[in-house]
Formats: structure tokens, C-alpha cells, sequence
């Protein structure tokens, strides 16, 4: 790893703007109606666990990646499959938020304009700052990342004289299953996904202070999850929840007189854009890595070239997206979120307690 | 008849002019083939795909593919 470092404060925004990502313009937990608010708490539960031992796997293996991890723990022939697999994950995880990205802006704000030109000028500035290094990624966070809870309160307090406080209740109205599924789907989609900073994680100044700053960056994202949620119940309660494409959208475009709606795309590019910055460097990262590469940056126009055409491949149109993310982006990532990490967890604290001379 | 997606066509040659620099880049600079090979087969399978999608010939996508895979193993319905 090189001499590249963040500060904690750079890694929080970085983990905080990729959570929020594109689940601010998804209305989090929506499948679970009045409920919501539940399956984010159970989801919030699962997802500091996750994040923690994501974290614990870095802190296990000081300085290395989730690649070397993978390669020093399964050795060379497994680990080298299993991290092309992953190299794989992130780029298609890339791919899906671009889609996200072009699919809500050609939909709310730009129905004229092709979706694959959204997506590719969006992709130039993503390669500019991969290529720019995980420094300006930290800074480009420090700068951005806080404008995306303000203009969310703003949202909010300007759109508050429409409401029905009592919208969330009754309380599991449709029993615990779907409340279930929901809090599932937000633990995979987003808290999961941030195995993608097993890639990150070495970068961080202060090694000591990386739980905190997990756990802190996971709170964060509960707590405006679940403000976002109840602004959008209290505002349009439940039956429109269900049947909104994009849910915050649709809220700010309730109040007469004002227009909230450019607001959205601000709040889509920065989160959207941490997201797809921090996929790609661990993409990248990675199979320099795994390559032997010099240097990282060599792949960061061909994997964004991949995942620019793999985001306009991948679905056909956004209610595919919402059907594929809401049914089987959770079982397809229990392999990359769950079960690799946890194994990875294992073999390093056996690895710890039992130390072979050349790692003292 | 074709439905050509023209912006689909742009967006694949503008991708092409810029991993084709990079490949020059990389050629001068003399990187190892390990490395030039991995570039060049992710740059051919975006055209390759980019072109198929831009002639309304879209294959099928990996969400598919795992999809039916999950449905194999009984895990979707």
C-alpha cells in the first residue's frame, strides 16, 4: 500500500456519501410501507455489525487490501478467483448506480436527453477523479458530502405544512414479513455494499479510530434514512409511497409554488457520484493489484468504459432495476457481503491467535 | 430493419478514442504484456457489447444470467 493517507473525518464523509448513494433518491425501506421505519432500525442493527466486521478484517490485516487479504488467507489460486469475483461485484455495483444516476435524471429532469450521454458525461468526471487519487476522493467528500444532509433538512422544513403525522401508523399493519424483506434489502442495499472500503480502509492515517468511525458513519446514514423516510410518509402516506418510481422526487414536487426539484439531482450527483467513485477505485485498485500493475490509474478508463455499457446493459428499462434490486441483489450479494468477510474473519483471528514466525 | 441507437454509438466511440490513448500511453511506456492483455480483452468486450447494444441487438445481461442461476438453485422464485 502506498503512501497515500485520509484523515478519519475524510473516510467518514467517503463512508457516509457511498451508504446514502442512491438510496436517497429510492425511498429506503419503501416496500415496507408504514412499516419502514422498523426495517430501517433492523436494518441499521445488521449494518453496523456488517460495517464493524468489515472493519475488524482490515484491522486484522493492517495495510493490506481486501485483494492481498484474499490472496494471503485462501492462497493464490482461490484467492485470485475469489478477488476477480469481487473486482467483478464492484464493477457492476458501479454500474447499477450509474444507471440509477441516468434513469432519475432523464426521468425527472432531463427527458430529452438521451440516457447513455447522462451516463458517459457523468463517467468522464468519475474517471478524472479516480485517476486523481484517493486523497482528492477524501477531499472531494470533505467538501460535498455535507451539502447532501443539509439540502435534505431544507427539502424537509420547505415542504412541512403539507403532512398527516399519523401517515406510519398502525404499527406491522401487514405483519413482520414484509418488514423482513425491507430491513434484508437495506441491509445488502446499501449497508453490504461497503465491503467495497475493504479497499479504502488501509488508506486511513489513524488505523486505531476505524470502528468508531464506522459505527459513526453507519448512525449517520440510519439517522437520515429514517428522517427522510418519515418526511416522505408524513407527506404522502403510504398508498403513494407504493406507487412513486422515485419517492423523494415526487415529494418535492408536492409544494406549490416552489421548486425543490434541482435540489434532487444535486443531492444524486454527489451521493450517486461518492458511490461510483469509491466502486471503481476498489475495482481498479484491485486489478492493479491483482495484474501487478504499476500503477492503479492504468485500468481506470477501461473499467469506467465497462461499467458505462454494463450500466446500459444490465436492465432494460428502471422498473427492472427496482424488480432486480428489491428481489435478487440480495441472495446474489450474501456471497461478497456475508460469507466471504465472514470467512475472512475467521481465518484472520485464528491467524492472529496463532502467529507462524514470518508474520511476527 | 435496425433500431440504431446513434447516442449508444457515440457514447462507445468516446470511450474507444480514450482507452485507445491510454493504450498508446501504455505501449510507450513499455507496461508488461500481463497488463496490456487485460486491458485490450476489457476494451474489446465494452466495444463488442457497446456496438451489439447501439444495433438493437442487446445479449443477455449478467442480471439474467444470475437470475436464473438463483432461480436454478431454487433461492428466487
Amino acid at each position: 500500500m502506498g503512501k497515500t493517507r485520509i484523515s478519519g473525518i475524510q473516510l467518514f464523509l467517503l463512508i457516509t456519501g457511498f451508504l446514502l448513494g442512491s438510496r436517497l433518491i429510492i425511498s429506503p425501506a419503501s416496500e415496507s410501507k408504514t412499516d419502514g421505519w422498523l426495517s430501517i432500525l433492523i436494518a441499521g442493527a445488521g449494518g453496523i455489525l456488517l460495517v464493524t466486521m468489515y472493519a475488524s478484517i482490515a484491522l486484522l490485516n493492517p495495510s493490506r487490501t481486501l485483494v492481498e487479504i484474499l490472496r494471503d488467507r485462501f492462497g493464490k489460486i482461490i484467492g485470485t478467483i475469489v478477488a476477480i469475483s469481487y473486482i467483478w461485484y464492484f464493477t457492476h455495483l458501479a454500474g447499477l448506480v450509474f444507471r440509477d444516476f441516468g434513469s432519475f435524471l432523464v426521468t425527472t429532469t432531463y427527458p430529452r436527453t438521451p440516457m447513455e450521454v447522462i451516463i458517459a458525461i457523468f463517467a468522464l468526471t468519475i474517471i478524472y477523479a479516480v485517476n486523481s487519487g484517493i486523497e482528492v476522493m477524501g477531499r472531494i467528500s470533505e467538501i460535498l458530502v455535507p451539502i447532501v444532509p443539509v439540502l435534505s433538512l431544507i427539502i424537509g422544513a420547505s415542504i412541512v405544512t403539507t403532512h398527516d403525522f399519523t401517515a406510519f401508523l398502525p404499527v406491522l399493519e401487514n405483519g413482520i414479513k414484509p418488514v423482513i424483506k425491507a430491513s434484508l434489502n437495506l441491509l445488502a442495499f446499501p449497508f453490504g455494499e461497503a465491503v467495497v472500503f475493504l479497499m479504502i480502509f488501509p488508506h486511513l492515517n489513524k488505523m486505531k479510530s476505524l470502528i468508531k468511525i464506522t459505527t459513526f458513519s453507519t448512525l449517520s446514514v440510519i439517522g437520515l434514512f429514517l428522517y427522510i423516510f418519515f418526511r416522505n410518509i408524513i407527506i404522502l402516506e403510504s398508498h403513494f409511497l407504493d406507487q412513486a418510481t422515485f419517492v423523494p422526487h415526487l415529494t418535492s414536487v408536492l409544494f406549490p409554488g416552489l421548486n425543490l426539484e434541482p435540489l434532487f439531482g444535486v443531492i444524486m450527483i454527489i451521493a450517486g457520484g461518492i458511490k461510483i467513485i469509491s466502486a471503481i477505485y476498489a475495482a481498479v485498485m484491485g486489478l492493479s493489484q491483482l495484474i501487478g500493475a504499476k500503477d492503479y490509474r492504468t485500468f481506470t478508463t477501461c473499467i469506467v468504459a465497462f461499467s458505462v455499457i454494463l450500466s446500459i446493459w444490465v436492465h432494460e428499462n428502471i422498473f427492472e432495476v427496482f424488480n432486480w434490486a428489491g428481489n435478487t441483489w440480495f441472495y446474489y450479494s450474501i456471497p461478497f457481503q456475508f460469507i466471504i468477510p465472514l470467512i475472512l474473519l475467521f481465518l484472520s483471528l485464528i491467524k492472529k491467535a496463532d502467529p507462524k514466525p514470518q508474520d511476527l | 430493419m435496425i433500431a440504431m441507437n446513434y447516442s449508444m454509438f457515440i457514447v462507445v466511440l468516446l470511450f474507444t478514442i480514450l482507452t485507445l490513448y491510454d493504450l498508446w500511453r501504455f505501449v510507450r511506456k513499455k507496461e508488461s504484456v500481463k497488463v496490456l492483455i487485460v486491458f485490450i480483452i476489457i476494451m474489446v468486450s465494452s466495444l463488442i457489447i457497446g456496438v451489439l447494444l447501439a444495433t438493437g441487438r442487446r445479449p443477455a445481461s449478467p442480471s439474467e444470467l444470475i437470475d436464473r442461476l438463483l432461480k436454478m438453485m431454487g433461492v428466487i422464485k
